[in-house]
């Protein structure tokens, strides 16, 4: 794979990365036909995000020749740490990098990143890269309820408003208003600190869809990457929901290139309930996990499959070429560190009229390593776990 | 001036006596080369010179021209040891504010071997007067480091190399500095544990004021030892980077102060044992 960015892309690339910081340790490059895919989850498996830049981003996009069959091009997992510091200082980026060219040759195990500055000078940088299979999350955009395209900017300034420390907030949406509020854990923190609601009309969104009234608790730190990418951009943010305890989804696009950064969100008892009657996981402990949603994997994706499955999620297209999968063999061609088992339990029944136990082990955890499908207690421990990890992976410009 | 009332008799039991209206001209310079606690002191009537040494690799000398103080009188060559971080201290000891227009001023005073080193310091009417103890100077190492032996030079401008030092991957044990009359020309590479990196100049470069390189070269030196210099880099305009046919490195930093007025900083530093050749 070959890659070349003019000036000022570099600077957009760049805080991609920074974004993708934001919610891992880890950072995916996925070079494909449609474009450049760079990919992060946290360790929790409740955060994801995708940067996808297509080949017209790109002064020069080339993925190379074939070489063995149907493996074109080499996906690679590089350390979040490595990559980072080269983009770190985007002020500096824009003011001496004409060109960066990105080239992942197959035979060693480095990716080369160069930079091609002002006065002669030229900055390369191999950095070492695990051979992976390509992360990716699934989520059925079109199948959610609840839509919202918000202008640019709009997001941005309303979570401008809640302190940098604010770990989660809870997004609420009924046909007439929307609302953002800060979360508390227990009644403790509720007295020592600062409660916050911003509440919006409708007409202040580009497009707003409610289908069913909700609330749903998501991780901000994990989000204000994109926001701050699409505010660099002035691009605008659609938000798309289907229920509490299902993942939420914001994305951003433009000509060139789209971001997704899909949340695990809380299914609580606090939160008010989501109205869809059938979609009740109920949770075991006061304060449950995160649900997941979102198999992660390298799958193949087509329209036609199985209406209950897709009434789940949709599974994305990948840039492995695998065989179409009936859902009882989505396990079989998991990576190690995806989907727990039972997700495939949705082939029998939707998870929403499945069994209370079934539906919440479902509901818990994004895509994580270890499935606990045995014992949902463990799962819920192990989702405590989940909450306690969103802190660890800041990282600060 | 408090400190000029000094009268003549105290003076003439001087060997060196040193003024200075900013003490910071002094102080900075020295912060450059502030690696290790030690110092040895130089004087001659051209000017101060001062040495710090880390195990026996590294060598950084700072000079302080006669022409920069508003008076330097010196009775005979002089050299002695000294706390160089105690000196700091005093040089600093009204606090090192950059309110503009208010400066600390300085008058150094020696009387001769045996003698502390006495700092008559004042700003705004205060006066402080430190006296620092000295010590048998030890030999400063000879690196033998003559422009005959020198095989590569280059001149940068500061500015440019100041991007690349900071960013340099500190889990990398050497530096590696590659100059050759062809490409890469002037190349300074680390291998860390996230990969390796090179930083490219072009003998063409605007950056580059002066590009004399006869041979190709490579040479490791420990990170360790020449990260202090990045402070050196910091306070310089411009750097003149010299290799030998020993592959001795020599760092010199053109260092303006506040008046415009020049001091010099250099660095010598020994390769690492094995030498490759790219």
């Amino acid at each position: 794979m070959n890659c070349v960015l003019d000036g000022n892309c570099v600077k957009a690339f760049g805080k991609a990365i920074h974004a993708l910081s934001r919610i891992g340790d880890e950072l995916w490059l996925d070079p494909m036909v449609r474009g450049l895919a760079l990919r992060s989850v946290n360790s929790a498996h409740s955060a994801y995000a995708c940067f996808l830049f297509s080949p017209l981003f790109f002064q020069q996009y080339n993925l190379g020749s074939v070489s063995e069959q149907g493996n074109e091009t080499i996906k690679c997992k590089l350390i979040m740490k490595s990559v980072l510091p080269l983009f770190r200082c985007l002020t500096s980026i824009e003011r001496n990098v004409k060109r960066c060219q990105i080239s992942i040759s197959a035979p060693c195990d480095r990716v080369m990143i160069q930079f091609f500055c002002r006065h002669g000078i030229t900055k390369t940088h191999n950095v070492r890269f695990q051979e992976s299979e390509p992360l990716q999350a699934v989520f059925a955009s079109h199948l959610c309820p609840n839509v919202l395209k918000t202008p640019p900017r709009l997001l941005g300034d309303m979570v401008m408003h809640f302190p940098v420390s604010q770990e989660e907030i809870t997004l609420s949406m009924t046909p007439l208003r929307v609302s953002l509020r800060n979360y508390f854990e227990g009644a403790k923190d509720q007295i020592k600190t600062m409660h916050t609601e911003i509440t919006l009309h409708p007409e202040e969104f580009d497009y707003f869809q409610v289908g069913v009234d909700l609330d749903i608790t998501f991780c901000l730190k994990e989000l204000r990457g994109l926001l701050a990418f699409a505010e660099m951009h002035c691009l605008p943010v659609s938000v798309h929901c289907s229920a509490t305890g299902r993942p939420v989804c914001f994305s951003v696009e433009d000509m060139v290139l789209e971001a997704t950064v899909v949340l695990a969100t809380l299914t609580d008892s606090e939160s008010r309930g989501p109205s869809q009657p059938t979609e009740t996981p109920v949770p075991t402990t006061p304060r449950c996990v995160y649900a997941a949603a979102l198999p992660v994997g390298s799958c193949e994706a087509h329209s036609n499959i199985p209406q209950d499955i897709a009434a789940v999620t949709e599974i994305v297209a990948s840039s492995v070429d695998s065989p179409i999968i009936n859902p009882p063999a989505l396990t079989q061609l998991l990576p190690q560190t995806v989907i727990p088992n039972e997700f495939c339990v949705p082939d029998a029944a939707c998870p929403s009229t499945s069994t209370t136990p079934a539906s919440t082990v479902i509901c818990s955890l994004l895509f994580r390593a270890l499935s606990s499908d045995e014992d949902e207690d463990d799962g819920c421990a192990a989702g405590l776990n989940v909450l306690a990890c969103y802190s660890d992976e800041e990282e600060t410009m | 001036m408090p400190l000029s009332t000094q009268s003549q008799a105290d003076d003439e039991q001087y060997v060196l006596i040193a003024s200075l209206d900013n003490a910071r001209h002094l102080s900075n310079i020295l912060k450059a080369i502030t690696f290790k606690d030690h110092a040895i002191f130089t004087a001659t009537p051209n000017g101060l010179k001062v040495t710090v040494e880390d195990s026996k690799c590294l060598q950084a000398n700072a000079f302080i021209q006669a022409e920069i103080f508003q008076e330097y009188t010196i009775k005979e060559d002089l050299g002695f040891q000294i706390n160089l971080t105690v000196l700091l201290d005093c040089l600093n000891i009204f606090g090192g504010s950059t309110v503009p227009g208010v400066s600390t001023a300085l008058r150094m005073c020696y009387r001769g071997y045996g003698y502390p080193l006495t700092l008559f310091l004042e700003e705004a009417g205060v006066v402080t007067v430190c006296k620092i103890n000295t010590q048998e100077p030890d030999e400063p190492i000879d690196f033998e480091f003559c422009s005959n032996n020198v095989t590569n030079k280059v001149i940068l401008q500061s500015e440019s190399l100041k991007d690349a030092f900071s960013e340099l991957d500190m889990t990398s044990e050497v530096l590696q500095i590659t100059m050759s009359p062809s490409q890469p020309y002037f190349r300074l590479s680390t291998f860390g544990n996230s990969g390796n990196a090179h930083y490219d100049y072009s003998k063409d470069s605007d950056m580059m004021e002066l590009f004399r390189c006869t041979k190709t070269q490579t040479n490791k030196y420990k990170m360790s030892l020449l990260k202090p210099s990045t402070k050196a880099l910091a306070l310089s305009c411009k750097v003149s980077v010299r290799t030998d046919s020993r592959g001795f490195l020599s760092l010199q930093y053109l260092v303006r102060n506040d008046d415009g007025q020049i001091c010099f900083v250099e660095y010598y530093c020994c390769p690492n044992e094995e030498v490759e050749e790219d």
